[in-house]
């Protein structure tokens, strides 16, 4: 897990640190001489040595940094310093913590309409297997399974506000703001994003569900609990299901790590001034530190849900727990 | 013995599905419109590059016609705002892109992955412990970030090493990037698979009888995985469509003139008020591709699958 | 020479993806402000008569006070979705200047409230008494000071105030913005050309006394000291040269670089929260020490800038504006596809939006550079001008609502420094119609002595942008020049401006920064020598075009301004007949407001609505 990070610290950091783009350059301005972008190099730390600023970065991120601080007007990073964005004027981690939240309401409520729908509709599918319920459940799971994101969310856009005008245009900042400023608002602009992201995600757990809760019928446990006559329900919830959950969770746990990231696409078509618009930002306009800010965060998420995934799986999975 | 014989139950099954078979017949056509298409419209007339000033309007430069400038036969998909080109041709050349990137870039994962996936499960200890760690480690990456991050000074990059610039780089930086960011998944089902083969009597037996390393990993294991690889391939392809859709999305791209399903919906957004089937006709191409090859793929596993229940 | 900031954002009519914000790589680049002055002759390149936008229905009333306005600045202007600089001495951006000018800062001169092209650029006094003396031969200019005049807490604004803003602009912590004043003050140069004085920041006492002695306070009066005669020198007050607290008054509050988020007030309004990026705003509230100065209306209590909006959905909201949005008005431009709506043609709004959008002549000029070291040879840059499809490249951009097809660098509503160059009809020898002479290009790729050559086409990466390269591409290669395009994803003036990546020829656009050719001639034909990042795209130096380099001296230098305007006029002809540059339009630009805004205009100065004189209808 640590080594999995340093890894990727060091990954990140010399992968978008060692291209030709020359940050100096983009905060040179005017009359840009090369002595002064000598100096702009110096006072963004660029003239040191690949592995110092390596160092640099690291160190920033437990104990704070100051850039140049023998230049006037030294910009202070506190701890933990994932760097300074001079093209806004700001800390890396301020813009970080300033997106994540819209992120995460993006991610949560994402969360929830997709993995009641998908397990929802898994079991019924499985429930109803071979009719009509099931068919139709497994088509639409592969039409929305089969619809690239970006479709989606420009098919809602286009018929719910565009032409049926059901909901306003998106507001980024009520969602900025969260869901308790101004709740009409919050709700109005995160539900067709919230679609996107359930349609997208639930199509794939329709079917991950409804293939697990076959296999566990077929499981030993299962029809010894059926054949001591407990209710059908008690049957799928407790038994089959509690046992199919583990994939589930599994795949829950990563699909939530990525989101939480940014979900680039989403947040693009939608104008949310989460994870992803930052990032892609910062792509756009080369800023540097942001994007290795960023990088490196979306990373952390992705290999601390893994953990979290392990150590649910030996909780939910009564085998796993027994062996 | 036993390939042979699944080979025959698999082939028989998909025989029996008509919405496979109805799929296999539309990927056929798409590849042979991909193929042929382009060289079939230019000689009847229909160019992608051509500009059709009269077909647009000197006033904001809109199609002159209503539906998007719709006219038989002369556009029968209609024509791009501001400039007039073909949308019909536009729509094929695209294609044409969009299916050499996901194909090249699936060969290329199935190959990697494949590869890695079988010397980690069968050399074992170190080095399945480093390849392991490397897969967790691409896997860490926030992929479409990368890709965007990536693109321009890759694209230099390769040029610079001697891939003829513009679209022929663009085009192998994509299929690049999807194969570098996409074999441990295949890796990872293939290792596992390779883990229970290695018990196995017949490849114990080749052990036995002395045989080398690389006959018993590719001559022995290799025709035994091949279902789950097939399976791995029908799947990633449309995702490779649907990620090069949104590449091309997001920005990264072909250079113009050229165009593809991404880009023509990027493009699609400035207009769809006005002209909605700037929206419909190039995203239902694309739902039609990769729902095809979702469906087939659907067919291929469950007709693959020993335990499947008809 | 002017850095690298006067330029024309190149993200406009409908050039970015909607919906689809910050994700195509927009150009997000410096926008010129300009002021166009008096006089438009309409010419045979513009054959349609500007309309003056006059204010109408919704305009007329009586101005009231209080209410909050709103401004909805879409991701697809140059500020993409945060203020690039709020520091007086940053900001360069026309639309930029005409919002802080009106609310938070205050210049020396500025101009005149008003929809009328010569009105609207004739420059009145604002925090001076006049706008300024010039000593005899026009090398010292002095302004006195209003009285009265406070900061945001009540602290006099003083003359050091605006004498310390002149000294910032030498620093390099201050990037960005005009630098005229660097070239302008009269303080010794090193051999390089740069100057002895480093800025306030890191002055030692001897370099500071070499700017005190070029900038001088005598109680309110102000005089600035020039290394040569400047006779609009009261112009460029106008720009740049907002006062910042100096230090010894108020020690702390100039915080460099930082400055540009949290900028003091000496204007009607001061900022109470500012959150930059998508979702975020700027509030800006009334000013407590400020008093009414006759110049600005300041009529909203309050004005909330919205950052970070999406152009397809700030036309859809201000179309049929509900809520809020109708005290709301567009920063930045009506998207194409919507344009049909909203106007009846390129110069009227149509009925349903009277009053509340405009179609007018902004300041800028579209055109194309030719890099003359890497395409010398004359005859071949000739082929490429004349063989351009102005047409279809027009029509992709949005036709007429894009603009009239130019002739030359400098745009008629400069005023006496504009004169047609003749280029569609004579310049070339034969009429050059708007989609292009091929045969006239074949031949003098026949007369040049050499092949046409393989060029590379640099374009700022957009939609629009892909269109017009394609147009560009093919067109040339009809006439047998091979053509590769390379868009630039972001950032794209930087790119051109720096000499090791611009290839040989690519797109820009300019607005003069006041009403002189001096701020459009030498800043976009010379200056690449001087400094690595100038605006000079094409590269002309003493060595490629000596004659022309000297005739260019010869007119910034010149004290008669009739005399001068012949010599612009003169060198404007030649650039264009020699192919320094291909002109494309003199450009319009579309936007459109709520319905409950008063004083709607567009304000010639900047090309801008005019920030102090609107009002909330209540």
């Amino acid at each position: 897990m640590v080594g999995l990070l340093f890894l990727l610290s060091l990954a990140v950091f010399f992968l978008f640190n060692l291209l030709p783009f020359d940050p100096a350059r983009l905060t040179c301005g005017k009359v840009c001489t090369p002595q002064l972008l000598e100096q702009n190099r110096h006072r963004l730390g660029l003239d040191l040595p690949p592995w110092d600023q390596y160092l640099a970065f690291v160190r920033g991120i437990f104990f704070g940094r100051i850039y140049a601080p023998d230049q006037p007007f030294p910009i202070v990073c506190h701890a933990p310093c994932l760097g300074y964005s001079f093209l806004r004027h700001a800390e890396v981690t301020t813009l970080i913590a300033r997106a994540l939240p819209v992120t995460l309401w993006l991610t949560l409520g994402g969360f929830i309409v997709w993995i009641t729908f998908g397990v929802v509709g898994g079991i019924v599918a499985a429930l109803r297997r071979g009719r009509w319920q099931d068919r139709v459940l497994m088509t639409v799971a592969l039409f929305g399974y089969s619809m690239p994101s970006f479709f989606i969310g420009l098919l809602l856009i286009f018929f719910v506000i565009l032409q049926l005008q059901w909901l306003p245009f998106p507001s980024a900042s009520a969602v900025q703001a969260g869901p308790f400023a101004n709740p009409v608002k919050f709700f109005q602009t995160m539900i067709l994003p919230w679609l996107v992201i359930a349609i997208l995600n639930a199509a794939f757990y329709v079917r991950l569900t409804r293939n697990q809760v076959l296999e566990t019928f077929g499981e030993d446990y299962v029809r010894t609990a059926r054949a001591k006559g407990l209710p059908e329900r008690t049957v799928v919830v407790k038994h089959a299901l509690r046992a199919g959950l583990t994939p589930i969770v599994t795949a829950a746990g990563l699909d939530i790590a990525y989101l939480m990231g940014g979900a680039i696409i989403t947040e693009s078509i939608f104008s949310l001034p989460g994870m992803g618009s930052l990032s892609v930002n910062a792509v756009t306009n080369y800023d540097l530190p942001l994007i290795t800010g960023v990088v490196l965060v979306a990373g952390i998420f992705i290999i601390a849900m893994n953990l979290i995934v392990d150590l649910l799986y030996g909780f939910l999975d009564p085998r796993v727990r027994i062996g | 013995m036993v390939g042979r014989s699944l080979r025959e139950i698999v082939w028989a099954r998909l025989r029996r599905d008509r919405v496979a078979l109805i799929c296999f017949a539309i990927l056929v056509v798409m590849y042979l419109l991909a193929i042929v298409g382009p060289y079939l419209l230019n000689a009847l007339g229909y160019d992608p590059y051509t500009f059709d000033r009269a077909a647009i309007s000197n006033s904001g430069g809109q199609p002159v016609l209503p539906n998007g400038g719709i006219e038989f036969p002369k556009h029968p998909l209609g024509v791009e705002w501001g400039t007039g080109r073909d949308i019909m041709a536009q729509l094929l050349s695209g294609l044409r892109i969009s299916l050499i990137v996901s194909t090249s870039a699936t060969i290329l994962t199935v190959l990697i992955g494949t590869v890695v996936g079988i010397v980690a499960g069968y050399a074992g200890g170190w080095t399945d412990q480093i390849l392991g760690r490397l897969m967790d480690l691409v896997l860490a990456f926030p992929f479409l970030l990368i890709v965007l991050a990536l693109s321009g000074v890759m694209t230099d990059r390769l040029t610079a090493m001697g891939v003829p610039e513009g679209n022929t780089s663009r085009v192998l930086y994509l299929i690049l990037v999807m194969s570098l960011f996409g074999w441990p998944y295949l890796a990872r089902i293939v290792r596992g698979q390779v883990l229970s083969l290695r018990e196995r009597e017949f490849v114990e037996a080749a052990v036995a009888m002395g045989a080398g390393t690389p006959r018993i990993l590719f001559g022995e294991m290799l025709p035994n995985l091949w279902a789950p690889i097939l399976v791995y391939t029908t799947l990633t392809l449309p995702s490779y469509i649907g990620l090069e859709a949104a590449l091309s999305f997001l920005g990264v791209g072909v250079l113009p003139p050229d165009t593809t399903f991404g880009a023509m919906l990027a493009n699609s957004v400035s207009y769809f008020q006005v002209v909605p089937l700037y929206l419909f006709i190039p995203g239902g191409m694309l739902v039609l591709l990769v729902v095809s090859f979702n469906l087939l793929g659907d067919s291929l596993r469950d007709a693959l699958d020993p335990k499947a229940i008809h | 020479m002017a850095g690298p900031s006067l330029r024309l954002r190149v993200v406009s009519l409908g050039a970015t993806a909607a919906l689809l914000v910050g994700a195509c790589g927009q150009a997000t680049t410096t926008t010129s402000p300009s002021a166009a002055a008096a006089t438009a002759s309409p010419s045979a390149a513009t054959s349609a008569t500007p309309s003056s936008a006059a204010p109408s229905a919704s305009a007329a009333g009586t101005p009231q006070k209080g209410g909050t306005a709103y401004v909805l600045m879409t991701t697809a202007t140059s500020n993409g979705d945060k203020f690039t600089d709020m520091d007086p001495q940053r900001i360069y951006i026309g639309e930029d200047i005409a919002f802080f000018s009106a609310t938070i800062m205050r210049t020396l001169t500025q101009y005149k409230y008003s929809a009328d092209l010569k009105e609207g650029t004739s420059l009145v006094a604002d925090a001076a008494t006049d706008t300024g003396t010039p000593n005899a031969d026009g090398t010292s200019w002095s302004f006195t000071l209003k009285d009265g005049m406070k900061w945001q807490d009540g602290s006099p604004v003083k003359c050091e105030d605006f004498a310390y803003a002149a000294s910032r602009p030498f620093s390099d912590v201050i990037v960005n913005g005009p630098t005229y004043i660097v070239n302008d003050l009269k303080i010794p140069t090193n051999a390089d050309g740069t100057s002895q004085y480093p800025g306030p920041y890191k002055a030692t006492p001897e370099q500071q006394a070499l700017f005190d002695k070029a900038v001088t306070c005598d109680g309110n009066k102000i005089t600035y000291n020039l290394s040569k005669p400047v006779p609009d020198f009261n112009y460029t007050v106008t720009l740049g040269l907002g006062a910042v607290p100096n230090p010894k008054d108020h020690p702390g509050v100039d915080t460099g670089e930082q400055y540009t988020t949290n900028p003091w007030s000496d204007g009607p309004y001061m900022i109470d929260s500012y959150t930059p990026g998508k979702g975020g705003s700027l509030t800006l509230v009334r000013n407590p020490n400020w008093t009414d100065d006759g110049y600005r209306g300041a009529y909203p209590d309050k004005w909330v800038v919205q950052l970070g909006l999406d152009p397809q959905v700030v036309d859809g909201r201000l179309m049929q504006p509900n809520g809020d949005d109708v005290y709301a008005l567009e920063y930045g431009n009506v998207q194409t596809q919507n344009l049909s709506k909203v106007f009846s043609d390129a110069h009227t709004a149509a009925p349903a939006f009277a009053g509340r959008a405009f179609s007018d002549y902004d300041p800028y000029v579209r055109y194309w550079w030719i890099n003359l070291d890497k395409v010398p040879n004359v005859k071949i840059r000739q082929a490429m001008a004349v063989a351009i499809d102005r047409d279809s490249i027009r029509a992709a951009a949005g036709g007429d609502f894009y603009g009239d097809f130019a002739d030359g660098l400098i745009k008629p509503n400069i005023g006496q420094d504009y004169a047609p160059t003749g280029w569609a009809t004579d310049l070339f020898g034969q009429p050059i119609p708007p989609g292009g002479n091929l045969d006239l290009a074949k031949q003098l790729i026949k007369d040049s002595g050499q092949a046409a050559p393989t060029l590379t086409f640099d374009y700022g990466k957009s939609p629009t942008g892909d269109q017009i390269a394609a147009i560009v591409q093919s067109s040339l290669q009809k006439v047998g020049f091979t053509i590769k395009l390379n868009p630039v994803d972001s950032g794209y003036y930087g790119y051109i401006g720096d000499p090791a990546k611009q290839h040989d020829f690519g797109a820009s656009g300019w607005g003069p920064d006041w009403p002189n050719a001096s701020t459009v001639i030498p800043p976009l034909l010379f200056g690449a020598g001087k400094t690595n990042n100038a605006s000079d795209y094409s590269r002309v130096t003493a060595a490629n075009s000596p004659e022309f380099v000297k005739a260019m001296e010869d007119a910034g230098t010149t004290l008669d301004r009739a005399q001068q305007a012949a010599k612009w006029q003169a060198l404007n002809k030649q650039a264009a007949q020699q192919a320094f540059i291909i002109p494309n339009v003199f450009s319009l630009s579309q936007v459109i407001a709520g319905t409950k805004l008063g004083n709607l205009y567009k304000w010639p100065a900047y090309g801008s609505w005019p920030y102090a004189q609107i009002y909330v209808m209540q």
